[in-house]
């Protein structure tokens, strides 16, 4: 049906026509716009302290020694506060910026740091000065000792064959991926609430008591939790100065300060930084403020993936909102300005990936520092309260694409939280994604979470969630391109990409393969072989991990740490619940390409296999026919019992094998379904498929259908979804799935109405995720032609929104081909 | 015969439709229309028969392909100076052509189905009708030029607790409308004009038993809810006594709703798939003009 564009989104009515409506926000747009689109830079500040002190303790607990440096961190570092800001507490200079973890990846920054400023994808800026720093003072220490070294020296030889395509390990072949080398740890949700509430000074004599009530005649109390409690007690002195430092400049910076009003609101920040972090919250202000510190204190502390979470700030934040409001101390106004500056300042830090892997992974200058909205008290109440729709009201009048925002939907929740989250989405900009509660619970406290912290918990990173005092597994994971099995299947073994290789097994000649049983056979074979590669892969990562990271700011706000004395990232903590999950890569790739095979070669013997052979080897060039042939067959996401059934076994044998790798490992081992980014590059390294897809384009995204291949309507495709779980089996996590809407098909009240009717009935179906795009196509290929007039639009890209025209050409053209669901 | 077993001609399921009643539906399309509206956007539904269609835009070319040509046992299908070339002349639909193209250039509009698995299909969502109290809307075409078929599959629907809605142009004897309203929870309703030549002229038909029949349904179902629709054709219908003069027939009740929709040409292309002409060439809406017309509607207060 031919595209109708007389109907805008809001959003690209905003970008289209330059609507951008400042009244009430000039603080926050004159933040925002003073360095919105330049090119980050990368402070070395945070690398340079970190190595200085990591320099002298060689040889005591990791942990202890962490501390060391983060308190010498927490005293050098230069300490800013944003031109005309609220909140104080930034890790780099003004402007947007990036800093390094030198523990990761230090070795290789002397040979990489050249190209930071002019790689295509998420580029960033480096001063000569600081490249000397770099150079001189950080690198040398860490080459031989980082984590990846280690890893890349003790891999074996026949994983080493499907993870790296190098000798260094710096170029991850992209069959079995592993992930752990780029970040020091999985996305985290520290426990806001507790330093809310007591204040690190009360958390440190926690810290004391436990330290004085050691037996120090016993040796592991002795050399063991004795340095763990004394790093705890150095952390929060670590914070406490830092946040200290702040106040100082505050009161500094308004001596200088001619202007009287910003005079005094730096006075006000010098005053609050001088009570929180290390005393409890008493105001909304202070409990931003302190909440602030801890984000970005996090962050100094370690590299977790796509960045620390912010919780549960709807309910956290409440109490101190609801005191403030009641007493008439402070408006609406003023506490969604306090939430809005804490977004532009989040917009400034960007997550800096050194690793060519890693930013493979991570494009566009992917963040998730999801804030999760709604859902249920640990009671199982409805927890919605003023403070959701007042972060939803600021997504829809404010719509920066930080900070990423999720709203966890049960079958309780009220039809005005639905019916605002469904304006919001049909604002367009992709937010909020939505975590199903009637899933997730049940899932975690299946699998040993106690069910009132299983009700409590936070959406983390993209789509995974957290119980801050209750998770304990923090290794990056293994993503796994079963896109390559088939291949595998159709090659013997080997990928068209590199050669004669002998990467999988050799299952044989394709053509030789008599009936679908033997073909299907031959494909199970090679993913169960990718499959126990990547446990195997993932169990040496799990043990080397605690060599190399420590985590004492995270640890000290965690129960089971402090009761323990273990460190967060120690492998195995007592009473903690371990969730490790796996990435399925290409999940309707590969549905799509058997269940073609089977249709067209086995049961309707219209192809043969030598011709499906030869077009895939010819990327269809001069093979069209077959190509649309192969794209006839049924696909998933229609709600074709066909496809779906193919797609349903190959979930349930990947989790029969998952459930083996858990008992052996003593831990949850889940198949998840969310590429962030990385189908993109997954699928740069697989020939031709035999679903019609070309060569070296994008795999299928998530557990959504191929780009495209989705014809019946949104409906088919939660259908796909449901049909496709298998809910007797518990080796699973979540499934991204995106869906795309015409602004026009969600037009007006009833429009609405149909958004709130599409997310009650998923949250029935109990699937994990949801996100829309609601988008025309001819609006996002005006963008690709003329980018500078587009510079404002942003798109979903799974599990967060990005800037479409940040993304490279590659992935414009994935999100142009995802079908748009239009009935006219 | 068993409701379940009736058997019709359709030419499309269409799931997700928002635009056709309350809730999240499905649309069945029924084959056959006893009108021939010139701005008709479904051409390929105008007869009760399947209809041979090439779409050339999905067509590989016969030099890349040729499959349908060497397919045609008629001479139907040939190629001329390279081109695939369809004479409608000698084609028996024998749909060999269909069988062979790989990319459904190649097509019939319309199949035979039965009610079981239409309503087999229409539940595969219900799920979502429960939720946004959807579920199934027959349209076309029109249903009930095929009585009996339709009938029985609003029987059956009712039985299945499928809520029920017909898109109508209501050019048919009174008593199958009467009997539709028993099965409906909303009557869809289009009156075109009310100038009797001037409907003849443009759409075949004159307008009395449309007219004669939804008088019966205002009078004798008083509480049904029905939306009346009428599309704004510019040249043919597009003045504004005219859309007021429609409004002013229609009784002012809660149940009864009145929508002048645009004119649109997405079914443009379908014309060229089954070799006709489109009658409407070059003629488009007036966006005004409908904006001022909306409002006068809106305000109207009986």
């Amino acid at each position: 049906m031919s595209q109708c564009c007389a109907c805008l989104s809001p959003q690209e009515d905003r970008v289209i026509n330059k609507k951008v409506d400042r009244a009430g926000r000039e603080r926050v747009y004159k933040i925002l716009e003073r360095n919105q689109f330049t090119i980050p830079h990368v402070d070395v500040e945070r690398a340079k302290y970190f190595t200085e002190s990591m320099k002298t303790t060689e040889g005591e607990l990791l942990t202890l020694r962490w501390a060391k440096a983060l308190k010498n961190v927490a005293e050098k570092i230069t300490v800013y506060i944003t031109p005309d800001q609220l909140l104080a507490g930034r890790v780099g200079q003004l402007g947007r910026y990036g800093i390094l973890y030198p523990e990761i990846d230090g070795d290789f920054y002397r040979e990489v740091l050249g190209e930071l400023d002019h790689r295509a994808k998420s580029p960033f800026q480096i001063s000569d000065a600081d490249k000397k720093i770099v150079m001189e003072e950080i690198a040398p220490y860490w080459e031989g000792k980082t984590y990846h070294e280690h890893l890349n020296k003790v891999i074996p030889a026949e994983i080493r064959g499907v993870t790296y395509d190098d000798e260094r390990g710096l170029k991850s072949k992209f069959v079995v991926s592993e992930t752990s080398s780029y970040r020091s740890a999985l996305q985290w949700v520290p426990d806001y609430e507790k330093v809310l509430k007591r204040g690190f000074i009360d958390i440190q004599n926690e810290a004391r008591e436990r330290l004085d009530a050691l037996d120090l005649t016993n040796s592991v109390d002795l050399w063991e939790k004795k340095p763990f409690y004394e790093a705890m007690i150095i952390v929060c002195d670590a914070i406490m100065i830092w946040a200290r430092r702040h106040a100082e400049l505050a009161r500094r910076l308004a001596a200088e300060e001619k202007d009287p009003v910003r005079r005094e609101e730096l006075l006000e920040i010098g005053k609050v930084c001088e009570r929180v972090p290390a005393y409890p919250a008493t105001s909304f202000r202070e409990a931003m403020q302190c909440q602030w510190f801890v984000q970005m204190f996090s962050r100094i502390e370690q590299k977790a993936s796509a960045i620390i979470s912010n919780g549960r700030m709807d309910q956290y934040l409440y109490p101190y909102y609801k005191k403030d409001i009641e007493e008439g101390r402070m408006t609406r106004v003023q506490a969604r300005e306090l939430l809005e500056c804490m977004w532009v300042d989040m917009a400034q830090f960007i997550d800096l990936y050194i690793n060519p892997t890693g930013n493979e992974f991570q494009e566009g200058y992917a963040h998730w520092e999801a804030v999760t909205i709604g859902g249920q008290t640990p009671d199982g109440e409805d927890a919605t309260n003023d403070l959701s729709y007042l972060f939803l009201e600021s997504k829809r009048e404010f719509p920066l694409n930080y900070p990423d925002l999720a709203a966890r939907i049960h079958s309780r929740t009220p039809e005005r939280f639905m019916y605002e989250v469904a304006l919001t989405v049909k604002d367009g900009s992709g937010f909020p994604k939505l975590i199903n509660d009637e899933e997730v619970v049940f899932l975690n406290t299946v699998k040993g979470v106690p069910v009132n912290e299983a009700l409590d918990y936070a959406v983390s990173g993209c789509t995974e969630t957290r119980h801050p005092n209750r998770d304990t597994y923090t290794s990056g994971c293994v993503y796994i391109n079963f896109a390559s099995a088939l291949e595998m299947v159709m090659h013997n073994g080997r990928m068209m990409h590199y050669g004669d290789e002998v990467i999988g097994l050799e299952t044989g000649d394709p053509c030789s393969f008599k009936t679908w049983e033997e073909f299907y056979e031959a494909y199970k074979k090679q993913h169960l072989n990718l499959l126990r590669k990547a446990f195997q892969q993932q169990h040496i990562v799990d043990r080397l991990r605690p060599m190399h990271f420590a985590a004492p700011l995270s640890s000290v706000l965690h129960n089971l740490c402090m009761e323990n004395a273990l460190d967060l990232h120690t492998e195995k903590i007592p009473g903690g619940v371990d969730f490790s999950y796996f990435e399925f890569l290409g999940y309707a790739t590969v549905t799509d390409s058997l269940a073609a095979i089977k249709k067209l070669v086995f049961e309707e013997k219209k192809l043969t296999m030598k011709e499906v052979l030869d077009a895939i080897n010819a990327d269809f060039v001069g093979y069209e026919p077959v190509q649309k042939m192969l794209m006839s067959a049924p696909r998933y996401g229609n709600n074709d019992p066909y496809a779906d059934s193919i797609a349903k076994d190959i979930d349930r044998f990947t989790q029969v094998e998952a459930e083996r790798s858990s008992r052996d490992r003593g831990i949850h081992v889940d198949v998840r379904y969310v590429p962030i980014t990385s189908h993109v590059p997954f699928g740069n390294v697989i020939c031709a498929t035999p679903n019609g897809r070309k060569a070296w384009t994008a795999l299928s995204d998530g557990s959504s259908a191929s780009q495209g291949a989705d014809e019946n309507g949104p409906t088919a495709d939660l259908l796909s979804n449901y049909h496709t779980k298998n809910y007797g089996m518990i080796n699973r996590a979540s499934r991204l799935l995106n869906v795309k809407l015409s602004p026009k098909s969600v037009a007006g009240e009833e429009g609405t109405r149909k958004v709130m009717d599409i997310i009650r009935t998923w949250c029935d179906l109990k699937l994990w995720h949801l996100q829309f795009n609601v988008v025309n196509r001819a609006t996002l290929e005006a963008a690709q032609k003329d980018p500078n007039s587009y510079r404002n639009l942003l798109v979903r890209i799974a599990g967060y929104s990005a800037y479409f025209c940040d993304l490279s050409r590659d992935l414009q053209n994935d999100v142009i081909a995802r079908t748009e669901h239009e009935n006219v | 015969m068993q409701d379940a077993k009736v058997k019709g001609m359709i030419f499309n399921v269409q799931k997700f439709s928002v635009h056709d009643g309350a809730g999240i539906r499905t649309l069945v399309f029924f084959k056959g229309c006893p009108l021939r509206c010139r701005w008709c956007s479904n051409p390929e539904s105008q007869l009760f028969t399947p209809e041979r269609a090439f779409n050339p835009s999905r067509c590989l070319t016969a030099e890349v392909c040729g499959r349908c040509s060497k397919a045609c046992p008629t001479g139907a299908m040939s190629v001329v100076e390279g081109l695939n070339f369809y004479d409608r002349s000698k084609c028996t639909g024998c749909g060999a052509c269909v069988k062979a193209c790989p990319t459904s250039a190649q097509s019939f509009y319309g199949y035979e189905s039965s009610v079981e698995d239409i309503i087999r299909k229409v539940e595969e969502d219900d799920v979502f009708y429960a939720r946004s109290r959807g579920g199934i809307t027959l349209s076309g075409g029109e249903a009930l030029a095929q009585p009996e078929f339709a009938l029985a599959l609003l029987r059956e629907a009712r039985h299945h607790r499928i809520s029920t809605t017909i898109e109508t142009c209501g050019c048919y004897p009174t008593e199958v409308l009467a009997e539709a309203c028993t099965l409906l929870d909303q009557l869809i309703f289009d009156i075109k004009t009310l100038d009797e030549e001037k409907h003849k002229k443009f759409t075949g038909r004159d307008n009395r038993q449309i007219l004669k029949n939804i008088n019966y349904v205002f009078e004798h179902f008083p509480k049904l809810p029905i939306l009346i629709r009428t599309p704004v054709v510019p040249g043919f219908n597009d003045t504004e006594e005219e859309i007021m003069a429609i409004r002013r027939m229609i009784p002012f009740r809660p149940n009864i709703q009145y929508e002048a929709l645009t004119y649109h040409r997405m079914g443009q292309p379908k014309y060229g798939y089954i070799g006709r002409p489109y009658l409407l060439e070059g003629v488009t809406a007036d966006e005004a003009f409908m904006k001022r017309l909306n409002q006068k509607l809106a305000a109207y207060q009986g």
